[in-house]
């Protein structure tokens, strides 16, 4: 990331990682620009992911991030390179022709930094190289550690990007404010209806977060038993249709007119909107989850694999995360301990798994688990008046 | 003044010994008939050669699917002639950068042409070849333009020995010139046949230049034959199948640490469907040599469409029967020999009394040869039998040598060097001759590259390598006792024959040969991809002459070797060996950026 001193140039964001990172980097964006209210601030996204955040007023000016065309350029390298290069020439004059004064490079990804150093006015002090820490700043070697070495970390993700940009968390949620986009005409009355509304994330970008879909199952059957007036709303990609099938099918006949399947039918913003409509959202994609939590949706994580509560939970007050003891596939789910929870708010502990709720505070999101959060409250301390000192002094102040 | 008439005083002004051959040419070759829409339309032989309802519309959409591919510089080759109406819509959606050349294989049927349509400007624009297809094959090899070839097949079916010459001599043209540096990666089978073939391969491809990453899983060959142990036929054919699962998923995993500009793959390699799919998504160019004898071994069927090249030893109802199966472009490739592995050797006497006889055979006993070769003993010469599989072949167990065993190729080489007369006797599982005695064995090929002398079973495309006077066959196995006696007795002319195969296979049959026409023919049908690198476009210097007026692409290539090939990631790792820290220019960092999205190959598994 690089950072020039000017308070009043055009600024930059650049994260073009997936939507959860997306989401995640929300907390900062709005941090920045409560920060420097006069300053440009632009959002360099996936194309694909753009469509979701137009509605952001922290955003000047939201620049899709077109990776096909960059392909396309790549193999056509070979063929014209003096066209290819011409090319990517007009393409960067167009997403900036006097280049950026400021730009916060959020993901410590080989692609940003190239763009950060093609979009910068000025020279760029970090490294353009693959996994260098040369140029990294202390927040971008902090996480860069504990991705690395994992450790006791209880800075949250969202929060250590604030750090990065030198600002300090808002201690607020970030919302979208997009407006309803109309869903398919059998899916409108998703929400809309009385009923205690549940969005489940079938599926998972990585496969090794996936619930089998007998698990989904279960949670359906005793919620919907349990439930008078439950409803549950399976969402996913085009991806996730076979299993959300399977789930369907594996669903008790008489239960079957409650469970709305809209894998692999909603567009980004037809999906902000039913995950706005559902009260709860619950799975083990953190995307999702975080998507939910800035339509003001609570979210329920079951975080496995490689998922950690504290780097990557839902971002916000009053969201829950049961938290698998070890790495490997869980051999037990908290389902009705779960259920019961959305149902009166109270903690119930599940066999194999910790249970975490999110708070807001002067550094961010954190989770307690209901024992000694003073401790944990230490450790945030520290690392911010480690990394970043003159924020946490004035935090302190 | 008539159609044809205006039409050949066009053409006369940029082709006056055209125009004359067309006055001389009698046409009424098509059958000119009124199409739905009125426009003329034509038969030959009884066949459309143009739709009977819009001839314009017909062209248009065969156009269409030919236009997008054409390349900036490119010659686009169109055989068939018909009423032209495809050239002139090709012609009308191409840039003026790009050439078109016709081929007049039928100057009678280009008269009914130049008779039944008048032709507009866009004519002019066209290059018209007629002659002997090597000729015009030259012409088209001389222009340095890389080429493009495309067939109407509604015309120029009729005419299809004419384009089958010209895309032979063309592939040959263009052999001759090829100089350019590819990768390609090798992939070989586990074990059998072909696998001494890949390793010829491996060699030719390397003296040609190219770099050569041979994907070698005869490594694994003991675990599959310790698989083979398994009694049960469901269990052994299961687990030697999931293990060619796990080697073709390894292959794609070596294809994904460099991947090259060509996988091409020998008979038996280990590369599933489902891969091979996967590499045609992620545009990777394939191509199997199949060494094998389609009849016998046939799971080529399914593999069909899986290679975007097909390479066969077998012309006419093979070729077909590819094409029927799938496969998009199919190529007779014949064996051949490796002269650094297949020459003369002196021997010692100890050796020569060893391996040498009157007569000899090396090979796996197939029924054939149990049959025949019974009436090879109890002559007035010697024989001496060599290889493995002979078991229950009671009555030649006298001739038999080293029990039996596997002969290696060194050993091999030892018996062709020290033998007068080698036998050379093409498998069946038959009684006799092979009864479809199309394709000649890699033994014929390296018998004669030894120097050696050998009798061989008629088979017939052998006339297609050697001469008569070059080596001697027979059509039925009885003749063979009468043929040993006449040529022991005559070694003069037996050396004089056995020299002038080994130099044949010199100047025409080793495997640099086949490895030239295989790249050629890859080359042609990728004029762009393969084609280019072929020609040296990828050079430094070819980049550096192309750039004159771009500065940032000439900074770039400012500190390249020379002679070298310049690919992207050439050009992203010599940036970067500049260190994490080194300040980069605009032009450096857009590279890196590019070749970040070239390396989402590394995705492949």
């Amino acid at each position: 990331m690089l950072l020039n001193s000017s308070s009043h140039g055009r600024a930059l964001f650049i994260q073009l990682a997936r939507m959860g990172d997306l989401v995640q980097s929300l907390p900062a964006i709005e941090a920045v620009r409560e920060r420097y209210p006069n300053r440009p601030l632009d959002l360099l996204c996936s194309a694909a992911l753009a469509p979701a955040f137009a509605g952001t007023r922290a955003i000047d000016r939201l620049i899709p991030w077109n990776g096909a065309q960059w392909r396309t350029w790549a193999d056509q390298w070979s063929h014209d390179p003096i066209e290819t290069l011409r090319s990517v020439e007009t393409y960067l004059t167009a997403i900036e022709a006097e280049g950026y004064d400021r730009i916060y490079n959020l993901n410590q990804h080989a692609r940003g930094h190239l763009m950060a150093h093609l979009l910068s006015h000025h020279p760029v002090e970090t490294s353009h190289a693959r996994q260098a820490d040369h140029g990294l700043s202390p927040w971008a070697q902090y996480l860069r550690q504990v991705v690395a070495q994992r450790g006791e970390n209880r800075v949250h993700l969202a929060d250590a990007w604030c750090g990065m940009c030198g600002v300090r968390p808002r201690g607020r949620a970030p919302i979208l404010d997009g407006q309803e986009v109309e869903l398919p005409e059998d899916l409108s009355g998703i929400g809309e209806r009385k009923g205690f509304w549940v969005a489940l994330v079938t599926g998972a970008g990585d496969p090794a977060r996936c619930l089998p879909p007998e698990v989904w199952t279960s949670w359906i059957r005793a919620f919907l038993t349990q439930i008078d007036d439950g409803q549950v709303v399976l969402i996913g990609t085009g991806q996730e249709r076979e299993a959300a099938q399977a789930i369907l099918e594996a669903t008790p006949a008489l239960l079957q007119g409650r469970v709305w399947d809209t894998t692999g039918r909603t567009t980004l913003g037809q999906l902000l909107t039913l995950l706005g409509r559902c009260p709860w959202v619950i799975g083990a994609d953190t995307g999702p989850l975080h998507l939910a939590t800035a339509v003001r949706s609570r979210a329920m994580g079951f975080y496995f694999a490689r998922a950690r509560v504290h780097e990557t939970g839902p971002y916000g007050d009053g969201h829950w995360v049961y938290q698998y003891a070890t790495q490997s596939q869980p051999d037990s789910w908290p389902i009705k301990e779960s259920i019961g929870l959305i149902c009166d708010e109270g903690r119930r502990a599940a066999p194999g798994w910790s249970l975490w709720k999110s708070h807001l505070d002067r550094w961010g999101v954190f989770f307690d688990d209901g024992s000694a959060p003073q401790a944990k409250d230490h450790q945030r301390a520290a690392v911010w008046h480690a990394l970043s000192p003159t924020l946490d002094d004035s935090v302190a102040a | 003044m008539n159609h044809f008439t205006e039409n050949v005083m066009r053409l006369a002004t940029r082709y006056p010994d055209l125009a004359a051959s067309l006055k001389a040419a009698r046409g009424q070759v098509l059958t000119i008939e009124s199409a739905r829409n009125g426009s003329p339309s034509a038969r030959r032989d009884g066949r459309w050669i143009h739709s009977a309802y819009d001839p314009l519309r017909d062209a248009e959409t065969w156009a269409d699917s030919h236009a997008p591919a054409c390349q900036a510089g490119e010659t686009i080759v169109i055989a068939g002639i018909g009423l032209l109406y495809h050239v002139e819509a090709l012609r009308k959606k191409l840039l003026p950068d790009i050439a078109v050349a016709v081929l007049i294989s039928d100057m009678d049927e280009f008269h009914d042409a130049l008779s039944a349509r008048l032709l507009g400007p866009w004519s002019d624009q066209i290059l018209w070849f007629s002659g002997t297809p090597q000729d015009i094959a030259q012409t088209l090899t001389a222009t340095g333009r890389p080429l493009r070839c495309l067939s109407y097949a509604p015309a120029s079916q009729s005419e299809a020995e004419f384009h089958s010459d010209f895309e032979q001599a063309l592939r040959r043209g263009i052999a001759r010139q090829v100089g350019g540096q590819l990768t390609i990666a090798l992939v070989g089978p586990i074990y059998g046949g072909s696998l001494p073939i890949a390793g010829y391969v491996k060699r030719a491809l390397e003296n040609l230049g190219h770099k050569v990453q041979w994907i070698d899983h005869s490594v694994h060959a003991r675990s599959y034959d310790i698989m083979g142990t398994l009694n049960d036929t469901r269990n052994r054919q299961l687990m030697q199948s999931r293990m060619a699962e796990v080697l073709s998923q390894w292959t794609l995993a070596t294809l994904a640490e460099s991947p090259p500009d060509l996988v091409l793959s020998l008979a038996q390699a280990p590369l599933t469907s489902p891969v091979l799919e996967h590499l045609r998504k992620k545009k990777f160019v394939t191509a199997m040599w199949f060494v094998e004898n389609y009849r016998h071994l046939t799971y080529w069927q399914q593999m069909a469409p899986g290679y975007e090249f097909w390479f066969v030893f077998q012309q006419g109802q093979c070729l077909e029967a590819f094409r029927q199966a799938g496969a998009r472009n199919v190529s007779y490739l014949p064996m051949a020999a490796d002269p650094d592995v297949h020459g003369p050797i002196t021997l010692a006497d100890e050796d020569r009394r060893h391996y040498g006889s009157d007569v000899s055979f090396v090979g796996a006993g197939y029924a054939n040869r149990r049959r025949c070769f019974p009436l090879l003993l109890r002559q007035p010469w010697s024989f001496k039998l060599w290889g493995n599989e002979w078991e229950g072949a009671d009555e030649l167990q006298s001739v038999l040598q080293l029990n039996g065993a596997r002969i290696d190729t060194a050993t091999c080489m030892k018996v062709f060097n020290a033998t007068t007369i080698n036998l050379n006797l093409h498998s069946t599982t038959g009684a006799g001759l092979d009864p479809q005695a199309d394709f000649v064995n890699p033994r014929t090929f390296e018998l004669a590259a030894c120097g050696a002398f050998q009798l061989v079973d008629h088979r017939s495309l052998l006339s297609e390598f050697f001469t008569p006077q070059e080596i001697v066959s027979f059509r039925s196995f009885d003749e063979v006792p009468g043929q040993v006696k006449h040529w022991l007795a005559d070694p003069s002319a037996r050396q004089a024959m056995a020299a002038a195969a080994q130099a044949r296979v010199m100047s025409a049959h080793t495997y640099v040969h086949r490895m030239k026409d295989l790249l050629a023919q890859i080359g042609l049908s990728q004029p762009d991809r393969i084609g280019a690198v072929l020609r040296g476009n990828r050079r430094v210097e070819a980049l550096r002459s192309r750039c004159a007026a771009d500065l940032p692409l000439e900074s770039l290539l400012k500190e390249c070797p020379a002679g070298r090939r310049i690919e992207l990631k050439d050009l992203a790792a010599q940036i970067r060996s500049k260190g994490p820290s080194a300040t980069l220019k605009r032009e450096e960092l857009m590279v890196l950026m590019l070749d970040e999205y070239r390396s989402e190959t590394r995705d492949l598994v």
